[in-house]
């Protein structure tokens, strides 16, 4: 014991004193596993910064608050005013305290008064710049104050609280509330989404521990050589070993500090940065102290392992170290260990997706680790074999199969982490694909007949005001069309509830949105067949009977309800699906056949077809509806809308394996450098000679795509044998999705060329003839 | 020995690195056939007048002519031309590019200048010969001894039947015993083939296998020969 502390010590005082091109090799080991540290941490924060937006959206949510039904003291009406611009969301509210003692929402100090707003300060820097006019438009309030951090779900979140006199309780969309203390339980996540998110995890994490594990074998041949001469002077090849292990041990420790140091600066950038539209504020940005504890615990501990385990392949004599001479063959035996029992692990699990059963988080994790890290293993198996086939061609080529074939380890180290990270990706995209379906709704809308639909529901729906709307949004830029429809309620008497149908109005281009009509003149009835819930309509429309129209509800303020005939010549229609995808029954009239003295009791929806080529005409349209009444939101229309839950998990895919091949990107990147270095003279040497530069520039080039290629091959196939699996237990059927898979591949490629393109000018360099000097 | 006739000249020499000054007017020539040390204690200046001499490195001032050509009026593309058929080179370290076998390294320079590959290896082998390495055909440069490395350099420099060779410290990293016999097989194949021959060396039983020594001292040469009829 006493002689691995001894010689562990010196391996840490050599990391440290060991000159400028030992403290070069520590740093390069520290930022490489600082890096990956850094990305653990973030990635173990994740999860709290996530659960953290969505109790700061709760805290401040009137939709579950407590809320009273009559004005008083302490109660607040509070109105959805949210709005988008380009493509942002823009959390609003309007706000009237009814009494002194209202609840003040989360981030504000003081209620603004009428025509004054409290901004995030993202929307405050959004309203001062030149391209926010058409947002400027939709909030004519004077900024006050700027909401708190409190206030928001993240730094950069686009919100504003305005205050209103005018405000009046509608429903859900006016609700009067007593306080902001929401403890609403949030919805347990269903089992494939779980599984999405570990898989996730693990997925992107397994590629970080990859990197880890090549950045302590950074400049590892020149420490070789520097073992070969502690031999010399009598140390014996344990004691090397050790040695070679306590500088991993110091290079992962200064990793450890360095990681701390890149998450917190990580941690305080996180507040300026928006990715996917998501910003978390840095003081939610905690790892679990579990699982930092582990990373702590796990990288030096990691790092030791994976030295001695490498050096089990190296004899390091006192004359120089005998890696060079042809080692044994690879053995595949034990290289598909790793990889089956992933397969044994995930097997037991196939189907349990169908009948909501849940997955043993730790067995998947562990499942798909070992098929992940089985790639490592097999990797450099592959390329032994392959390369040892390869012969032939030109120069450029000859110099990297020969180097290939002498020391492949060392390539296939190189392209490990890519490949880990391609076939998690190639796996996740596969279970993505194939469960999207469950996770995307069809809408039923069709953006093709009408880009937008606005719901006049705040209560202004006399035709005047209707009338009004319609031609505001008429006169936005870039509109092509609006059409308007207005629906009310008919009963067959006028207290009635148990037999209610509704009434379309339209003119005869707006009622062919919601029926398919043979003909069409002012003046004329519909009876809508085969519309949705289509009950009552056989019952109440009978041509020629009297019904009752508006406030058929008999609310205590309405007005009464209105007579009317439905006139002998309404005919039959077939309904149709409106844009909004909904298939109306009841009774359709054009405006001359339609009750009169309605007022307020219709609901109007106005349908807006774009003219496509005209710039911004969507924020346009926004911006006349919320000019006629902030309250009312136009809807985009879309013929899909994915599961809120399921595109967040989607984005953190992203975001993460954007990260971590950013990460791998650097390490290839790095290693590349080094072995450059390494070979400094022989490069001046062979330009001495007469070489051509394009020829060193191609064999660098072959020597990484040769066993990229192999790696890509590899993790593909692992990739869909994990997609496979993860689709038969998350119950779906086994589709592949040639396009992404070529997609993911194609990323892999792409960082390769990348690194390439970044090494050139640092080879150009290394082949300069000064490379010759040695004095 | 006059410039006259020579096949490389080199005049008024100057190269600095930073701060420090390699060569400070150094000047050399060569005829065909010569063998040339230069010699000259560490640091003198040597290996840099050796570098200039071969295109390698080009000075600040001064001129070098090969058969008649500027080189320093060269592109870069046209000076690796030079050195892939006119020119050979034997280092301290073989620099051997470790991945080739023996014979693949001899035959990387004709390779390099477009021969075929068999025909490059046919030819490689029979140099090989000549400086008895030929048993050391499919070994690669780690899995022999620093003598016959040396060799298979010197069978590197040699296939392509260059004009000049420049040899920097050959025998640097060898026994006595080894450093004779490279030298005495270098210089032989060298003769036998018409070929000039820069030597760089510190070591005066080295220098013994030339016909001419230069002096290069704080970056400045001095031609023995010349001073000595002088």
């Amino acid at each position: 014991m006493n002689a691995w502390i001894q010689d562990l010590r010196m391996g840490v005082r050599f990391a440290f004193g060991g000159g400028r091109e030992g403290w070069t090799r520590t740093l390069l080991t520290g930022v490489g596993v600082g890096l990956g540290v850094a990305l653990l941490l973030v990635t173990t924060a994740i999860p709290s910064a996530l659960a953290a937006r969505d109790a700061r959206a709760d805290a401040r949510s009137e939709h579950t608050a407590p809320q009273a039904a009559q004005p008083g003291r302490d109660t607040l009406l509070i109105g959805e005013a949210d709005t988008r611009f380009h493509g942002a969301d823009v959390h609003g509210r309007l706000l009237k305290p009814e009494g002194p003692d209202a609840p003040v929402p989360p981030g504000l100090t003081a209620f603004p008064g009428p025509g004054e707003m409290a901004v995030s300060p993202a929307l405050k820097e959004l309203l001062a710049s030149s391209e926010s006019e058409l947002l400027r438009e939709r909030l004519p309030y004077r900024q006050i104050a700027v909401i708190g951090d409190e206030g928001l779900i993240g730094p950069a979140e686009l919100a504003y609280y305005a205050g209103s006199d005018t405000l009046k309780q509608i429903g859900g969309k006016v609700p009067r509330v007593t306080g902001f203390d929401n403890s609403a339980e949030p919805e347990p996540l269903d089992p494939v989404l779980t599984l999405l998110i570990v898989l996730v995890f693990t997925a992107l994490l397994t590629p970080v521990a990859v990197f880890i594990a090549a950045a302590v074998r950074f400049g590892g041949e020149r420490r070789d050589r520097r073992l070969a001469a502690l031999r010399l002077v009598g140390a014996d090849s344990r004691m090397t070993r050790r040695i070679a292990a306590g500088e991993a041990l110091a290079g992962s420790l200064v990793g450890l500090v360095l990681g701390t140091g890149f998450f917190l600066v990580a941690r305080q950038a996180a507040g300026a940065v928006d990715l996917f539209r998501i910003s978390v504020f840095p003081a939610d940005l905690n790892p679990s102290p579990a699982l930092a504890a582990l990373v702590a615990l796990a990288v030096p501990a990691a790092a030791v392992a994976v030295t001695l385990f490498t050096l089990r392949g190296v004899v390091i004599e006192p004359l120089g170290v005998v890696r060079t001479a042809k080692s044994a063959r690879r053995r595949v035996w034990w290289r598909l260990l790793p990889p089956l029992a992933g397969l044994a692990l995930l097997y037991p699990m196939t189907g349990r997706g169908n009948d909501g059963g849940e997955f043993n988080q730790w067995q998947v994790s562990a499942g798909v680790v070992l098929l992940l890290v089985g790639v490592t293993g097999l990797l450099p198996w592959l390329v032994e074999r392959a390369v040892a086939r390869l012969g032939g061609g030109p120069v450029s080529w000859q110099l990297a199969v020969r180097r290939l074939q002498l020391s492949s380890g060392t390539a296939a180290r190189l392209v490990n982490g890519i490949a880990v990270a391609v076939a998690g990706a190639i796996a996740l995209q596969m279970l993505f694909a194939g469960v999207e379906g469950d996770y995307t709704k069809q809408t039923g809308q069709d953006p093709s007949r009408a880009s937008l639909s606005v719901r006049a529901n705040t209560g202004a729906g006399s035709p005047e005001e209707v009338a009004a709307l319609t031609r505001r949004i008429g006169g936005a830029e870039g509109v092509a069309e609006v059409i308007q429809l207005t629906t009310t309620g008919l009963s067959p008497a006028p207290d009635s509830l148990e037999e209610t149908t509704s009434l379309t109005i339209g003119s005869c281009a707006a009622l062919r949105q919601v029926a398919q009509l043979d003909s069409c003149a002012d003046g004329d009835a519909f009876i809508l067949r085969g519309g949705f819930d289509d009950t009552n309509t056989d019952a109440v429309a009978k041509p020629g009977g009297t019904l009752y129209s508006g406030n058929v509800y008999g609310t205590e303020d309405g007005p009464p309800p209105v007579a009317w005939t439905l006139p002998a010549s309404a005919k039959d229609a077939v309904s149709r699906e409106d844009p909004d995808g909904t298939k109306r029954n009841g009774i359709a009239v054009t405006p001359s056949a339609a009750p009169k003295g309605l007022g307020d009791e219709q609901l109007a929806t106005l349908y807006v077809r774009l003219d496509g080529s005209a710039p911004d005409a969507l924020e346009h349209v926004r911006t006349a509806v919320r000019q006629a009444d902030p309250l009312l939101s136009p809807l985009a229309l879309q013929a899909t809308k994915e599961s809120e839950r399921f595109a967040s998990i989607r984005t953190g895919l992203y975001v993460g394996a954007a990260c971590v091949l950013l990460l791998i990107g650097a390490s290839l990147l790095v290693s590349q450098l080094e072995q450059l270095r390494e070979r400094k003279k022989l490069l001046s040497a062979l330009v001495a000679f007469g070489t051509r530069r394009s020829t060193l520039s191609l064999s660098v080039l072959w020597q990484t795509a040769v066993p990229m290629a192999l790696g890509l091959a590899l993790s593909t196939a692992v990739g869909l044998a994990l997609g496979a699996m993860l689709l038969r237990m998350a119950y779906a059927p086994v589709v592949i999705d040639w396009v992404s898979v070529a997609s993911m591949a194609g990323i892999g490629i792409a960082v390769v060329l990348a690194v390439t393109a970044l090494s050139l000018p640092p080879l150009l360099r290394l082949m300069r003839p000064e490379g010759l000097r040695t004095e | 020995m006059t410039p006259a006739g020579s096949l490389l000249i080199a005049s008024g020499l100057h190269k600095a690195y930073g701060p420090t000054t390699a060569l400070d007017g150094a000047d050399f020539s060569i005829h065909p056939g010569e063998v040339v040390a230069v010699m000259g204690p560490s640091g003198s200046g040597k290996s840099t007048l050796l570098h200039c001499l071969a295109g390698i490195v080009t000075p600040d001032t001064g001129t070098i002519t090969y058969d008649g050509r500027v080189l320093s009026a060269m592109s870069d593309r046209e000076r690796s031309a030079l050195r892939r058929t006119d020119f050979g080179f034997v280092f301290q370290f073989g620099q051997l590019v470790p991945e080739l076998t023996c014979v693949e390294n001899v035959a990387l320079p004709l390779r390099l200048a477009g021969v075929k590959r068999r025909e490059a290896e046919r030819a490689a082998l029979g140099w090989m010969e000549r400086l008895e390495v030929d048993g050391l055909r499919a070994k690669r440069p780690g899995e022999v001894s620093g003598g016959q490395g040396q060799r298979v350099a010197v069978a590197r420099s040699l296939v392509t039947r260059p004009r000049v060779l420049f040899a920097d410290e050959p025998t640097g990293a060898l026994d006595s015993l080894n450093g004779e016999r490279v030298m005495q097989l270098f210089t032989e194949a060298a003769r036998s083939a018409n070929a000039a021959v820069v030597l760089v060396t510190h070591e005066a039983r080295v220098a013994a296998y030339s016909d001419r020594e230069i002096v290069v001292r704080d970056g400045k040469s001095r031609d023995m020969m010349q001073e000595l009829s002088a």
